[in-house]
């Protein structure tokens, strides 16, 4: 259907999630660029969904944050009504359904990574068609497919924190340089037992910080 | 007892504060076959007393212990059709779970939500109470489980920043009574026998977790056949299920026990029967005539 | 007051003659049809004597982009039966939850009685038809292979639109351009099922991935295969394709450094 690409956002954002890390889990995304306007620029692409669950969205902003308001309020409902902290399983399987069901309507590629003490550090893709897959590390988006390679190449079994940020922003700044629909800053968040650390990195000093101050 | 009024409807206390249709509902089950649950350190054992109604009923059919989802069984004891709903409900319960949730229901979840189902019809006058007491047993998954339909598998080996000290999953037993109060047990029983049926699991010490599955299927086929009252019912049917972990016999589901090995419990609690007419009678002096 | 909203804002029909609204609807009929997306290619599958051996590669692809590389597109149901799955992989992980509802909803009964390959297939084939006839159907090729109610092996085929169809040998997408005929040389028909081992079943599936390897560009050199017999199933996830042969490269003539 032509309606609904019409006063639709094209945006593309670039999404790398990986898993396993020794204490648990990274995943980061680039800021994004909206073709038409760069007003979200400063809010990023990354939603916490629960405090150590999040989602990064790709695709259209209005359908991928209409899709994860729902999904946060129902895992806030579920944390409330079983008195225990959704998994992110849980999360992953809410956002599938949704993206699934709606596959007509929504033009949403996620990724939902997050930490949980059973199940340690999990990286969830969901693309167009709405299917669920679990993954190692998971990319998204325009500045994605031009990274295929280097993650491939430089991602390893049982990586440490730091190596893990590393390996995110390698990929991250490989996008940005080769990408043209992607640019501006890194955004990052690590989830481990600690909680969600946000970490960001600028152009201005070749992406070596401010970092998580 | 006097009748006060008070017992007509179920939305209204009495004076002293009891319902009493609940009340009248907890007697409906108090004469129903017993049924008994045992929580294993691998599992769980579900077993009823199934008093045999007519001669002109097929023998094994007419089932009273109900699979409600893979891993969960639900046997009840009370007026029949009640249970059937009650189970019908489960059903619905375990697969909506499924469908938003996507994993199967832990135990506990389905139990308190039917938990407050049945207190629900202790609330309103257009309805009566459930009939039932019913004893729900599960096996939640100790190991990680995908979401359904996931595809793909993440690294090779395993997730990071596990907890590895944490344990999840294991056996789960619950009874639920006509009121909507529903507590967790080691060893639950109701219906006719039960009283009997308690003093017989109390002995088996479960609280210390070391009987097996297959011991379960022992001791439960006994405490059916110890808890029944032969002068009152002549003939049943034993019927048994369990649930394992994913490597013990069932493989996380719940199913029926096989056929062999109830007929073998059924022989080995007919045997400690015998075994305790005997002593009785050589207490007495008397010899048993064959 | 007008009480029809497409009427609010507009010139009055009893002034202005009637109003053409035609370009309010912009949407047309009710469309659901959608195209897949993440796409798995060929699964094949060969009768034998005792059983069935079917195959998928592990790939889901995103438009021409091998995008998930361990996508196992073999599901099995009640240990007895095999499903391959060709097509959208969501509409195969919804698949996939239905027949796993339906196994929860069969344990119901408790009566003894399973569902066997053939059953699956029947269902299976009036689900994609019920859902091709809402116009909204599930993007599906499928092979189910299990055995029959005598115990016979089964192998059957059912697609997006419902279509069935059964033979001792099939393939979907292109393996039912490549692998089809290699297979059909080894099991021409239903009589020389018989005669074919579970080994020569098995080395003539492997040499069919192997060929849809080489030639098929949406494929993937890592698979699943499963052997369904009556004593349950042997599946196999993680295989990699044996002894591939890319020397005949050397022999190419005709163009650039290689005219000499």
């Amino acid at each position: 259907m032509d309606m609904r690409k019409t006063g639709m956002l094209n945006e593309d954002g670039i999404h790398i999630d990986m898993d396993h890390l020794k204490k648990g889990e990274v995943n980061a995304d680039r800021e994004l660029r909206i073709q038409e306007r760069t007003a979200e620029r400063p809010l990023g692409p990354t939603l916490p969904i629960e405090s150590r669950i999040s989602s990064l969205r790709s695709g259209s902003a209005a359908d991928t944050q209409a899709v994860a308001d729902i999904v946060q309020y129902n895992l806030e409902q579920f944390g409330v009504e079983y008195d225990m902290p959704p998994t992110t399983q849980t999360a992953a399987a809410m956002f599938q359904e949704l993206c699934y069901h709606n596959k007509d309507r929504l033009s949403a590629g996620m990724i939902i990574a997050g930490y949980d003490p059973r199940h340690g550090g999990q990286v969830y893709s969901i693309p167009l068609g709405g299917s669920l897959h679990k993954q190692s590390y998971a990319i998204g988006g325009s500045g994605s497919t031009y990274i295929y390679g280097y993650c491939d190449a430089n991602w390893r079994e049982g990586m440490t924190e730091e190596e893990g940020v590393n390996f995110v922003k390698g990929a991250l700044q490989e996008a940005i340089k080769w990408d043209g629909s992607s640019g501006g800053v890194i955004r990052m968040v690590v989830l481990t037992a600690k909680g969600a650390v946000r970490h960001l990195y600028l152009p201005d000093n070749g992406y070596t910080g401010p970092g998580t101050k | 007892m006097v009748r006060t009024g008070y017992d007509l409807s179920n939305s209204v206390f009495s004076p002293d504060g009891r319902n009493f249709q609940v009340e009248y509902a907890t007697k409906a089950v108090e004469n129903g076959g017993t049924a008994i649950g045992i929580r294993c350190k691998d599992g769980v054992v579900l077993a009823v007393e199934k008093i045999i109604t007519s001669k002109l009923l097929k023998p094994g059919t007419n089932k009273r212990i109900a699979t409600v989802d893979k891993h969960v069984g639900v046997v009840s004891s009370g007026l029949v059709p009640d249970g059937r709903h009650f189970v019908s409900r489960a059903r619905d319960e375990a697969s909506s779970w499924r469908r938003f949730i996507k994993s199967p229901i832990p135990t506990s979840i389905i139990a308190s939500r039917l938990g407050s189902y049945v207190q629900m019809y202790t609330l309103y006058s257009s309805v009566r109470p459930f009939g039932v007491t019913t004893i729900i047993g599960g096996w939640d998954s100790e190991e990680e489980l995908p979401v359904d339909g996931q595809v793909g598998s993440g690294p090779k080996m395993g997730a990071g920043g596990k907890d590895e000290s944490l344990r999840s999953g294991g056996p789960g037993l619950y009874m639920i009574e006509p009121s909507g109060l529903y507590w967790g047990y080691y060893g639950a029983a109701t219906g006719k026998g039960r009283q009997v049926a308690k003093g017989e699991l109390e002995k088996l010490n479960l609280q210390n977790g070391t009987l097996s599955l297959l011991e379960g299927v022992k001791e439960a086929a006994r405490i059916i056949y110890v808890a029944h009252d032969d002068s009152k019912d002549k003939d049943f049917e034993l019927e048994m299920t369990w649930i394992s972990g994913k490597d013990g016999p069932t493989k996380g589901r719940h199913e029926e026990v096989p056929a062999k090995l109830r007929e073998e419990a059924e022989k080995a609690a007919k045997k400690a029967l015998e075994g305790e007419d005997e002593e009785d009678d050589s207490s007495k002096g008397d010899k048993m005539e064959e | 007051m007008n009480h029809f909203p497409q009427a609010w804002g507009r010139p009055r029909d009893d002034i202005y003659g009637h109003y053409d609204a035609s370009f309010l609807q912009s949407s047309g009929p009710n469309q659901h049809t959608q195209s897949p997306v993440v796409t798995g290619t060929s699964v094949i599958a060969v009768k034998f004597k005792d059983g069935v051996v079917v195959a998928a590669d592990n790939l889901a692809s995103y438009g021409s982009l091998a995008r998930f590389t361990d996508v196992k597109r073999l599901r099995t149901f009640n240990d007895t039966t095999v499903i391959g799955f060709g097509g959208d992989v969501s509409d195969m992980q919804y698949l996939d939850r239905v027949l796993s509802s339906l196994d929860i909803k069969e344990s119901y009964a408790n009566d003894g009685h399973h569902l066997n390959a053939k059953n699956l297939h029947t269902y299976l084939a009036k689900v994609l038809y019920k859902r091709r006839s809402d116009f909204n159907p599930l993007w599906n090729q499928l092979l189910v292979a299990g055995t029959d109610d005598d115990g016979k092996p089964f192998l059957s085929s059912a697609d997006l639109l419902g279509t069935t169809f059964s033979a001792p040998t099939l393939a979907t997408g292109f393996g039912a351009h490549l692998a089809q005929p290699l297979l059909r040389r080894i099991v021409p028909d239903e009589a020389a099922v018989g005669g074919i081992t579970q080994e020569a079943a098995v080395a003539a599936v492997k040499e069919c991935m192997k060929v849809l390897f080489y030639r098929d560009a949406r494929s993937l050199d890592k698979y699943s295969i499963a052997v369904v017999t009556n004593e349950g199933i042997d599946l196999k996830e993680d295989e990699k394709l044996e002894a591939q042969s890319w020397a005949f490269a050397e022999g190419i003539r005709g163009y650039g450094t290689q005219v000499s």
